[in-house]
């Protein structure tokens, strides 16, 4: 597979020659650990290269009763010279490629004249060589927020298929886009702003109050990023440190211009009926899109449980990610009648679910990180071609947007059920049920030429 | 998005009106001057065609300048409203706690020109502002907006 970077040609104003020397260093940092990612992805494996390829997940989940640092999101499983499961942790198996790394991002800290940043570039570089990430993320995650940011290192989880343990190595560096970022903060406050009924208080993760929200233009994507070309992001992952800190959700504006051009808009140009397309432009569709994007990450951070992990275990993904959409969408129906957003800015933000689940799809074929964005966008788009939404004929389809946000409210009222309080067999029930990529081969023959269909 | 006619005033409180003011002599004192500055240093730096300084300072003055023609038709035509006192039922100025969908919001209504979602200040003209105006704490009403419907119930007017 090809090496796992991913440049954007992004124009940025108003910055100084030691903050362009600084983001170069950044750049060098992440295109360092893109080797990393290399070894640890195998698609042919629901493990991946994380366990050897002959254990199974008994044979894991049992050593780990005596070793639980088989189950760290942080070490490689491998097999002894007795055929014996032992964990190995990054910092040491990768240790070559993390002080490239690492010292990149020391160069970096002794160029910027940003000294918060600066300190966060230096723990960031420890952690990355002594496994030590939880403290450069909590100065990431409480520093005052600086215009250039960088993620880096081994993070989001999604490629153990198997088990949902072991984080890949991925990185991105950015520099926010105050304008956007101001306007998307409107949205996320009047969402934020509202008390809702929870179903089970005893379990709510709460951190409204420490959530930082920036609109990023994207430099570089490596690693897992560079594969998914994922269009934002929530850290951490952990819902007790949230909790006690707070998150950052970066929305990557680049990386949306990108999938907008070549998927989004595209698909929206092929599916739908003639005269429906006309109702709607360019630039209300790329709102749109990026707005489902946004309301995806605040429905993340209104619906954090405690133990919705391990209670919904390797479905929790597809659960999490589904509900986080719908839910962000749902919150749409207020924002209307007051006045914050249009009839029209919700229909783009329906439109371009439905293109996205598509893109989900197409991309699954290749990659499967974004696996859970696929079946849980399918078990939406079940819904909606059940209850009448989208209505299909030779690939073309007009959708009925009463129908389809009457749908959004059923499903998210089942999603957050499960999240909140649903079991692994519902969970699992659920998406057998419904998650069929069935749906979408009604429409195959208008996506022939886009990747992977 | 707010669109301002020449038909109609435009309602505002004495602290809106006294903002807006403050607002149009920055832009017009303040502002304009500095972006015709900036768009004039923008043109000495060369060629206007690779010039993305120059094109920021022009697209930011076209925005300046339309946001100046909207206070000044905003300005013509205001209709000065006095603070509320707490009123028996809901008036613009009013705060109100409402149920909307299992769920609780509290805003104030205002003029659309003082609209600041930000704030909690939702617009007269928004449909949730209009469907409350003139009710009563415990009445109920029914609204909808293309795909959009909802019941909503007066909680509390503040």
């Amino acid at each position: 597979m090809n090496v796992p970077i991913v440049t954007f040609p992004v124009k940025i104003l108003n910055l100084t020659s030691s903050e362009k020397k600084v983001l170069k260093k950044l750049v060098d940092a992440a295109k360092a650990i893109a080797h990393i990612y290399q070894k640890q992805e195998n698609p042919h494996f629901p493990g991946a290269n994380f366990y050897p390829h002959d254990a199974t997940k008994e044979e894991i989940l049992e050593a780990a009763q005596n070793n639980p640092s088989i189950l760290s999101p942080y070490t490689m499983v491998e097999r002894n010279g007795k055929g014996r499961l032992i964990a190995i942790p990054y910092h040491l198996i990768f240790k070559k490629e993390l002080e490239k790394a690492s010292s990149y991002l020391r160069e970096a800290a002794e160029i910027t004249q940003n000294k918060d940043f600066a300190h966060r570039l230096e723990l960031q570089a420890n952690a990355l060589l002594d496994g030590s990430y939880e403290a450069s993320d909590i100065y990431w995650i409480t520093m005052k927020p600086y215009k250039i940011d960088i993620v880096i290192g081994p993070i989001d989880r999604l490629d153990d298929r198997l088990l949902f343990k072991k984080a890949s190595y991925e990185a991105w560096v950015g520099v926010i886009d105050e304008e956007k970022t101001k306007k998307a903060k409107i949205i996320q406050h009047a969402i934020y702003d509202v008390r809702r009924k929870v179903i089970s208080s005893s379990a709510k993760a709460d951190f409204l109050d420490k959530t930082t929200l920036r609109v990023d233009k994207t430099l570089i994507f490596s690693g897992l990023f560079a594969r998914g070309m994922f269009t934002s992001n929530s850290l951490p992952v952990d819902p007790l440190l949230m909790e006690k800190y707070g998150i950052e959700i970066t929305f990557f504006d680049s990386s949306l211009d990108f999938k907008f051009g070549k998927q989004h808009l595209p698909i929206f140009e092929r599916i739908f009926e003639k005269r429906f397309k006309k109702e709607y432009t360019k630039e209300c569709l790329r709102e749109g899109s990026f707005r489902n994007v946004l309301l995806h990450e605040i429905g993340h951070s209104l619906l954090r449980y405690k133990d919705s992990e391990s209670r919904l275990k390797e479905f929790f993904p597809v659960i999490d990610e589904l509900s986080a959409t719908i839910y962000g969408i749902k919150s749409c129906g207020s924002l209307v009648l007051k006045g914050i957003m249009s009839e029209r800015e919700l229909e783009a933000i329906m439109i371009m679910f439905v293109c996205r689940a598509f893109t989900w799809w197409i991309d699954s074929q290749t990659q499967k990180s974004v696996e859970a964005f696929a079946i849980g966008h399918a078990l939406a788009f079940n819904h909606f071609l059940a209850n009448g939404a989208l209505k299909e004929s030779g690939g073309i389809s007009w959708p009925n947007f009463s129908k389809m946000f009457l749908g959004i409210e059923e499903l998210s009222d089942a999603l957050e059920r499960l999240i909140s309080v649903g079991t692994y067999n519902d969970a699992k029930a659920f998406i057998e049920n419904y998650g069929s990529f069935m749906v979408y081969s009604k429409f195959s023959s208008r996506l022939k030429g886009m990747t992977g269909v | 998005m707010f669109m301002p006619t020449t038909t109609k005033n435009f309602i505002l409180t004495r602290e809106g009106l006294s903002q807006l003011k403050g607002e149009y002599e920055e832009l017009v004192k303040v502002k304009r001057p500095a972006i015709a500055n900036r768009i004039q240093r923008a043109r000495e730096f060369g060629d206007l065609s690779e010039n993305s300084e120059y094109d920021a300072a022009k697209e930011e003055q076209s925005l300046l300048e339309a946001r100046i023609v909207q206070l000044e038709q905003v300005l013509a035509k205001t209709e000065i409203i006095e603070p509320v006192k707490k009123a028996d039922f809901v008036v613009i100025g009013s705060t109100v706690v409402i149920e909307m969908n299992d769920e609780i919001h509290d805003f104030t209504i205002v003029g659309s020109m003082e609209a600041d979602p930000a704030s909690k200040k939702i617009s007269n003209e928004a449909p949730v502002g209009k469907a409350v105006l003139g009710l009563q704490v415990g009445e109920t009403i029914e609204v909808a907006v293309g795909p959009v419907k909802s019941k909503i119930k007066v909680l509390e007017i503040k």
